[in-house]
């Protein structure tokens, strides 16, 4: 298994966003995460990746090693790699610039040397730039290298924040809403970057999505979360004729009279 | 050219002997008087400061208003080896740039928990603290100030009028560049602006804010220590707590921010532009702050980013131009 996570637990004041949730996830899988607004997604990646701390008594591991109460930065070290929702963008720093310091874990130099400006270093950025030039063109970003990541359109951002989290060469890559706000031929495109980016690299990934579609078409096996618990797991097609997700979505099948003692309350 | 400009790149300390040989010509070409060379060392000194304070607040994205606190350290580690030791200059500024690393440090610790408008009140209060602190200390001459700090002595040839003394003080500052510049094109460099722009991200990325944080502020603090220590020592080797005042701090912000915020020239053109500026505008005395102030004002208005920043546009778009055959926006 490559994530293993065992009751985890985190409550803001009364509210319990993420109640007792077991997860496991094999190497290679695109899993898929849906649930209604609320529903605790993005809580979750926010626990995985260190953002938040979760309550104790809960377990997480990640490639055989805890990182339950890792900061951030060791947990993004450790090769789990995430998008944010709000794509957090670097706005003020080339396209270029973006990318690169997604490779920040993987740079072979150390700081002393950076310091004292040694010759090496420039060679070894000169091939990092290279590299980083090379996924560019491949989600098709390199024209636009040199500007800056805030003259992007809302599409090209996409990408960009896809090619930063896979810089770093990530085994496990966490999306949260990945196509939000793309129209339909834009989610297409973005999907199949994403699949050629999984195949190139070996990725395993985590995606966080509205558009059914999507979860539907890509997804191997699909977690449904609602109110902080998870309430179904299996198939897109289990998990379309599941009771508790329909239910979770669009609410309770009634029956007259059930629905006569709704109304007199 | 581009050849040219492409061997530098490939041997940046080619560049700075280069720079160093048009420099040490400069004086001998242009300067007619000694408050030529005197107005060219505080040059250099201002733009090791503009140069740190580019580091931690153009890069890192930190706003302090300590920095001239920090100078002041370095200058009166200066000032006090000399007063109870007998040093020069040469055992006085590695004392000097460790000692102002080591109050970098202290700089950095707020930062952790505070942002923006509040680390700016924290690190103001920091760097008055110091001012005062020396300013009511009989160990360190409190208002008399300590003077005939002596100048430094080379092959039995004393550097002590402002014309020699230009030859201390810019290759002091041209090492100074040259780490900042060193710094700044790395990935280190990269991190910084990686934590100025987004810290939740910056750490998705596996970069550690914090550690980050540190060593921007410390090295920054660095700078200004070691340019602290060549201040005390320019003659005529005289220090006082009032040089160490709010105003200067605004001066040094006026220098980095007109220069470019960010800009790895930022410091520099700032440096020496504010520099000159301030010595034109000396007959206007009382007025001298509010032309800075208006300065600083005008140009986050006009040019956010400052001077280099409106140069590298120029370029950037330029470069768009020519790949894809249309100018951006």
């Amino acid at each position: 298994m490559l994530l293993k996570i065992k009751k985890l637990m985190k409550a803001f004041g009364g509210l319990k966003a993420i109640n007792k949730v077991d997860f496991e996830l094999p190497a290679n899988e695109i899993r898929g995460i849906i649930g209604p607004n609320g529903s605790g997604k993005s809580t979750f990646f926010n626990l995985v990746s260190g953002v938040y701390e979760p309550d104790p008594g809960s377990y997480i591991e990640f490639d055989g090693k805890d990182i339950t109460n890792e900061p951030p930065h060791k947990v993004g070290e450790l090769g789990l790699a995430r998008t944010f929702q709000l794509l957090r963008l670097y706005q003020d720093m080339s396209v270029i610039n973006n990318v690169m310091s997604g490779y920040h874990t993987l740079v072979p130099y150390s700081f002393i040397d950076a310091v004292t400006g040694r010759k090496k270093i420039w060679d070894q950025e000169k091939v990092i730039k290279e590299e980083m030039m090379e996924l560019l063109s491949f989600v098709g970003l390199a024209d636009y290298a040199e500007l800056n990541a805030s003259e992007l359109s809302g599409g090209q951002r996409r990408l960009l924040v896809l090619a930063r989290a896979i810089a770093g060469k990530p085994k496990l890559l966490m999306l949260d809403e990945p196509a939000a706000g793309l129209s339909p031929v834009n989610v297409d495109n973005l999907m199949k970057i994403l699949m050629r980016l999984k195949e190139k690299y070996g990725l395993t990934l985590i995606i966080i999505e509205h558009i059914l579609k999507v979860v539907m078409d890509t997804c191997s096996k699909v977690t449904v979360l609602d109110h902080g618990e998870k309430i179904a797991e299996g198939t897109p097609t289990q998990i379309k004729d599941d009771n508790a997700v329909i239910e979770a979505y669009l609410g309770k099948k009634m029956d007259d009279e059930e629905m006569r003692k709704a109304l007199d309350v | 050219m581009d050849k040219f400009k492409e061997i530098i790149r490939q041997y940046p300390f080619l560049g700075f002997i280069i720079a160093f040989i048009i420099l040490m010509l400069v004086p001998s070409v242009f300067f007619t008087d000694l408050y030529q060379s005197h107005l060219a060392s505080l040059i250099c000194i201002n733009i090791i400061v503009a140069a740190g304070l580019n580091i931690v607040k153009g890069y890192c994205g930190q706003v302090t208003v300590g920095h001239v606190g920090i100078y002041a350290v370095g200058s009166y580690t200066a000032g006090c080896m000399f007063l109870y030791l007998g040093s020069g200059l040469w055992t006085t500024l590695p004392a000097a740039i460790l000692i102002a690393g080591l109050f970098g440090v202290a700089f950095a610790i707020p930062s952790f928990r505070l942002e923006g408008p509040y680390l700016a009140l924290a690190t103001l209060g920091g760097g008055e603290a110091i001012r005062l602190f020396i300013e009511n200390g009989d160990f360190f001459m409190s208002t008399y100030g300590i003077s005939n700090i002596p100048q430094p002595i080379i092959f039995g040839v004393p550097f002590d009028t402002p014309d020699k003394y230009y030859y201390i003080a810019m290759p002091v500052m041209l090492i100074a560049v040259y780490f900042s510049f060193s710094v700044l094109r790395s990935s280190v460099g990269r991190a910084f602006m990686a934590v100025r722009e987004d810290p939740i991200s910056a750490a998705a990325s596996g970069i550690n804010v914090k550690k980050h944080k540190m060593l921007a502020f410390v090295l920054s603090a660095m700078f200004a220590g070691g340019a602290g220590a060549v201040y005390a020592h320019l003659p005529p080797g005289y220090i006082h707590p009032n040089n160490y005042t709010v105003i200067e701090m605004v001066t040094f912000l006026a220098m980095v921010v007109f220069g470019g915020l960010g800009h790895i020239w930022g410091g520099i053109i700032g440096a020496i532009i504010i520099t000159i500026v301030y010595d034109l505008t000396r007959p206007l005395y009382e007025y001298q702050l509010f032309i800075f102030g208006l300065t600083i004002v005008l140009t986050i208005l006009f040019m956010p980013k400052g001077i280099g920043g409106f140069i590298d546009k120029y370029f950037i778009d330029r470069r768009f131009k020519t790949k894809t055959g249309a100018a951006t926006k």
